[in-house]
């Protein structure tokens, strides 16, 4: 599905994903949106060195349990305004998972196979751009 | 061999771009990221945040503590910024001159540079009939607090909002040419006159000859080298300071890399119970305008951001982030900026040549944030809101110092003519001289000091 990271890591992604938007009644999960079929769009433009390593670690997380991966997105949400040490792993660790999960979720570019109420419909958000 | 290159494409590059073409030179402006126009700027947020910025997005200091917003694309970040044009006042530079010896640095002696640059773009000041439903709660609060408040000053041109033109979506580039970018007041006029423009061209080093400097990068994807008589860099404070350091500047100016200061901008919503809609109209339209807050060290501004920023800015999971995503329509938005002293914030690269960035915001700084989001949830106390959300990041708009102006070699980088210190054909004007942070917007006095460097390049 994606080129540049691995099935697993794309796992990893959704996984994550329904931790962090699991949907109601009004919203779509994360996978049922199914924004993480254009990832690629995305990392593309990040720089090679942070995708190699997001994706062997997310790859890693997609074989964990899920009670590890709510501690870890926990964690990763306590680690602002903490020290340094392995609180700077999850601050970086947090930025890149919600990047990459609310950028593939609050758009307008769902999965294949989705219809339903888009996230960016389900928060009533639209603009109008005049062209010129 | 050209008469000058330009590194970097943003407020200072833009305009040097213009004024040295016009001026007659023969002029190659290089930029690292794409060349984006009007009708091919990213529509939507997921695709310009990804596609306009360095990193991706976003850059990180080591800590991961603060992050960065820097754009990189033709026109840099004046594409993707705000375009409120201020001129700075007698605090920010009797503190500049304190620091730097410089004497000419002075707002009489700024002036004419601002009116040239002034002159090249259309200026709107809002009114009260701008205002969007968030304007109207800052300013009620302010008001009813006895704070003093002031219309913003943008550089735009039928923006079509009375239309129904929402102003948020040019974040990620202006789709009418609106903006007053740099992209649109230097780059398009000079590119009629014969500006080469490079995109895609990453300056890696320089290297500093009597007579020319010789510039190596990467030109999509292939090494190049390029010669000029005079190399003018302008990549921005992490930009031209990561390109002095790599060329092994450090030891010769040990100023180099110091003094990196950001504005740390601290952002809260007010959660109403009727839809605010910060996101509609001309969407920053005023700022706070108190001489206590700017005596304080900081000020408010009133805005807003589409949603992955603010999804982002929530530090919330699951159904909590849900529900707080659901009230988007229902926030008002407020952010204080710290005058952070450059004291904190230092520059360096890795062995690989890898920028790093570290800031600690001082005493001083943490205080000052603090009575700016006091400040924050007084107003929205005094307009009921219902709920206030603090985010608990802090980010960085403004990117200033690294290669701070200076008389004395040992504490600065560049020499008041605009020369880096004994390196006569080195040339710099962009928001890395800054001495310090002024607690203004930079971009108008980045373009003027561009202005006044490009007249005098043109003269000798
Ligand atoms: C969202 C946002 C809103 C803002 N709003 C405002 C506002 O309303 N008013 C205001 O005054 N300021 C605002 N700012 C800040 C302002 O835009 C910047 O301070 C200003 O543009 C900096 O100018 P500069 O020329 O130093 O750098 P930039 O404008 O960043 O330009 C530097 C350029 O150099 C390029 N570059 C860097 N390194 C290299 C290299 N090695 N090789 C080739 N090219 C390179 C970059 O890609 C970039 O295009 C805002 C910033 C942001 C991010």
């Amino acid at each position: 599905m994606s080129k540049l990271i691995s099935n697993a890591a794309v796992r990893g992604i959704v996984r994550l994903g329904n931790i962090i938007v699991p949907g109601d009644g009004d919203m779509p999960s994360y996978e049922e949106y199914g924004g993480y079929e254009h990832v690629d769009d995305l990392l593309e433009h990040a720089p090679k060195s942070d995708i190699g390593d997001l994706g062997l670690l997310l790859s890693v997380l997609s074989f964990m349990p899920k009670f590890v991966l709510v501690w870890l997105v926990n964690m990763m949400g306590a680690s602002h305004g903490k020290g340094n040490g392995l609180w700077i792993l999850l601050r970086q660790l947090d930025m890149g998972i919600r990047g990459i999960v609310l950028s593939t979720y609050y758009t307008e570019k769902g999965g294949a196979s989705f219809s339903g109420t888009a996230p960016l419909d389900g928060i009533d958000y639209s603009i109008t751009r005049m062209e010129d | 061999m050209k008469d000058f290159i330009i590194v970097g494409s943003g407020s200072s590059g833009g305009i040097l771009a213009r004024s040295l073409q016009e001026g007659g030179a023969d002029v190659t402006l290089i930029e690292a990221g794409k060349f984006f126009r009007k009708d091919t700027f990213p529509r939507t947020e997921a695709a310009y945040s990804s596609q306009l910025f360095w990193g991706g997005g976003l850059e990180f200091d080591d800590k991961a503590k603060s992050a960065y917003l820097r754009a990189k694309c033709v026109g840099g970040t004046t594409n993707v910024n705000q375009c409120l044009m201020n001129r700075f006042d007698d605090m920010a530079m009797d503190d500049w001159r304190d620091r730097s010896g410089i004497d000419w640095l002075t707002v009489d002696a700024l002036n004419p540079h601002y009116d040239k640059v002034e002159d090249l773009m259309e200026l709107h000041t809002f009114e009260k009939k701008d205002f969007n439903r968030n304007a109207e709660l800052f300013t009620g609060g302010c008001d009813k607090l006895g704070y003093g408040w002031k219309y913003l000053r943008r550089g735009q041109k039928d923006c079509k909002i009375e239309e129904g033109n929402d102003c948020i979506g040019c974040l990620g580039g202006c789709q009418r040419d609106s903006k007053q970018s740099t992209l649109v007041i230097g780059i398009q006029v000079a590119e009629k006159l014969g500006l080469e423009v490079l995109s895609n061209f990453e300056a890696d080093t320089v290297v500093h000859h009597e007579d020319h400097v010789v510039l190596l990068g990467e030109h999509e994807g292939q090494k190049k080298e390029l010669s000029a008589r005079r190399m003018i860099l302008a990549g921005g404070s992490f930009g031209t300071t990561k390109i002095l350091l790599n060329s092994g500047l450090k030891k010769a100016l040990p100023a180099l890399g110091k003094g990196f200061c950001q504005h740390p901008q601290y952002m809260a919503f007010g959660v109403f119970d009727e839809p605010v809609d910060s996101h509609k109209g001309a969407f920053q339209t005023v700022a706070s305008g108190d001489p206590n807050m700017r005596k304080a060290g900081f000020k408010l501004e009133n805005v807003y951001a589409p949603p992955i920023a603010v999804g982002m800015l929530f530090n919330s999971y699951g159904r909590e982030h849900q529900r707080l995503m659901k009230k988007y329509r229902y926030m008002a938005c407020i952010e204080a900026a710290v005058r952070d002293q450059p004291e904190g914030g230092e520059l360096d690269v890795d062995k690989k040549g890898n920028l790093i960035v570290r800031k600690t915001l001082t005493e001083q700084d943490l205080v000052r944030a603090d009575k700016g989001i006091e400040a924050i949830h007084n107003v929205f106390a005094a307009v009921g809101a219902k709920e206030v959300v603090d985010s608990p990041f802090y980010f960085g708009l403004h990117l200033m110092g690294g290669c701070s102006f200076g008389t004395d070699p040992n504490k600065s980088v560049i020499n008041p003519d605009f020369q880096v210190h004994g390196h006569k054909n080195i040339y710099v004007a962009d928001s890395s001289v800054f001495p310090s942070a002024p607690g203004i917007n930079p971009s108008l006095t980045i373009m003027a000091l561009s202005q006044k460097m490009g007249e005098e390049l043109l003269k000798n």
